[in-house]
């Protein structure tokens, strides 16, 4: 069984002479300040085209694969979020936990990264990153409270224009229902 | 002994009581050449009370008032580790208190009514009423449903909820995900 636990040590490695950050996948990133992030994910979500964010979140969720030892749908829920959350707190996204609100799944991102009003660019980040964890389409909405719920790609628009009516969460959960099976 | 002298010892003791050090040797000399003086006095007590002192400062009387101890022998400031000891011990935190930590947060994200499905974790509670419950020998006890810090560096814990869950627990994250996934609105 997995126990979960994820060992940051060594998770960068900072090379002086070349300039470079690296993962340990050998992966590079660059560090940018929120301000400059904020600006340009801003600009992005007027423009209504959040990809850049999306891919950043698959390559998170890329990282999350790396530290399992089996696939994430066979882990428990725990096994899960202790990679996610510690991917996430690595790339400096905040505290990502895990709320069970009736069938649905919520995603709690707490610290995160004040980047546009709408947390739009949140969104597009867990998304791209649970999607590559779970090797499926799914759409965290924002639902309030630095809260998204996660669903499948095909209601996404659905559940964000009730919240964009004024429903909060409770309501938003209410008026879904899991489709039975025929 | 004379009324004289009944009254000069007992001025000789208020001398005494005021400045004993510097006080006692002269006042002894007056004493004695008023007994010389009289000649009440035999030889032998004359010889012990004209030598000098350093018996003065050895005399019972004397010995008997604290200001004459030296300032070296009085007691000094208390600076032993006892006074300093509380500010250190405050800046370690009790292990009590770990617990204490992850409680109030494990139920302050649990609604506590009317909400009709309130934030529940990724596993199920444990229902605390009518669970045998073994006896308590510390008066703070991490509830058996918390396993704060099992899986994140972060230390956040898992927020477990209290109430009975109206859906069963998903065992597995994929199982977990068919059913948030197969939401769709009413």
């Amino acid at each position: 069984m997995h126990d979960g636990r994820f060992d940051p040590g060594g998770f960068y490695e900072f090379n002086l002479g070349a300039g470079t950050i690296r993962t340990r996948t050998r992966e590079r990133v660059i560090m940018l300040s929120e301000a400059v992030l904020s600006s340009l994910v801003a600009a992005a979500a007027r423009d209504g085209d959040l990809t850049p964010l999306r891919r950043l979140g698959e390559l998170l969720g890329d990282h999350v694969l790396s530290g399992l030892d089996r696939p994430a749908s066979v882990l428990s829920p725990d096994a899960v979020l202790g990679h996610v959350s510690a991917v996430t707190a690595l790339f400096g996204w905040g505290r990502l936990t895990f709320e069970r609100w009736g069938p649905a799944l919520v995603i709690a991102l707490r610290d995160k990264p004040e980047l546009d009003e709408d947390d739009l660019g949140a969104a597009a980040l867990l998304g791209g990153m649970f999607s590559e964890i779970s090797q499926r389409q799914v759409s965290c909405v924002p639902a309030g409270e630095s809260k998204f719920v996660m669903v499948d790609f095909e209601v996404a628009e659905t559940v964000w224009g009730w919240f964009k009516d004024g429903a909060d969460l409770p309501a938003i959960v209410g008026m879904l229902q899991p489709k039975r099976a025929s | 002994m004379s009324d004289r002298e009944d009254r000069l010892k007992s001025l000789l003791d208020k001398v005494r009581a005021k400045r004993p050090g510097e006080r006692a040797p002269h006042a002894a000399d007056v004493l004695e050449r008023i007994r010389t003086a009289s000649g009440a006095i035999p030889a032998v007590q004359k010889t012990a009370a004209a030598t000098p002192p350093p018996a003065a400062a050895e005399s019972p009387a004397s010995s008997d008032f604290s200001s004459q101890l030296p300032a070296s022998s009085l007691p000094e400031p208390d600076t032993s580790p006892a006074i300093e000891s509380p500010t250190r011990y405050s800046s370690q935190p009790p292990q009590v208190e770990r617990p204490l930590s992850v409680e109030p947060r494990a139920r302050s994200s649990s609604p506590a009514s009317g909400a009709p499905m309130g934030p529940i974790s990724s596993a199920p509670p444990r229902p605390s009423s009518g669970a045998p419950r073994a006896p308590s020998s510390s008066p703070v006890r991490r509830p058996d449903s918390i396993r704060a810090q099992s899986f994140a560096p972060t230390g956040q814990p898992i927020v477990y909820a209290t109430d009975e869950p109206e859906f069963p627990r998903p065992k597995t994250f994929g199982d977990l995900l068919e059913l948030t996934l197969s939401l769709r609105p009413r």
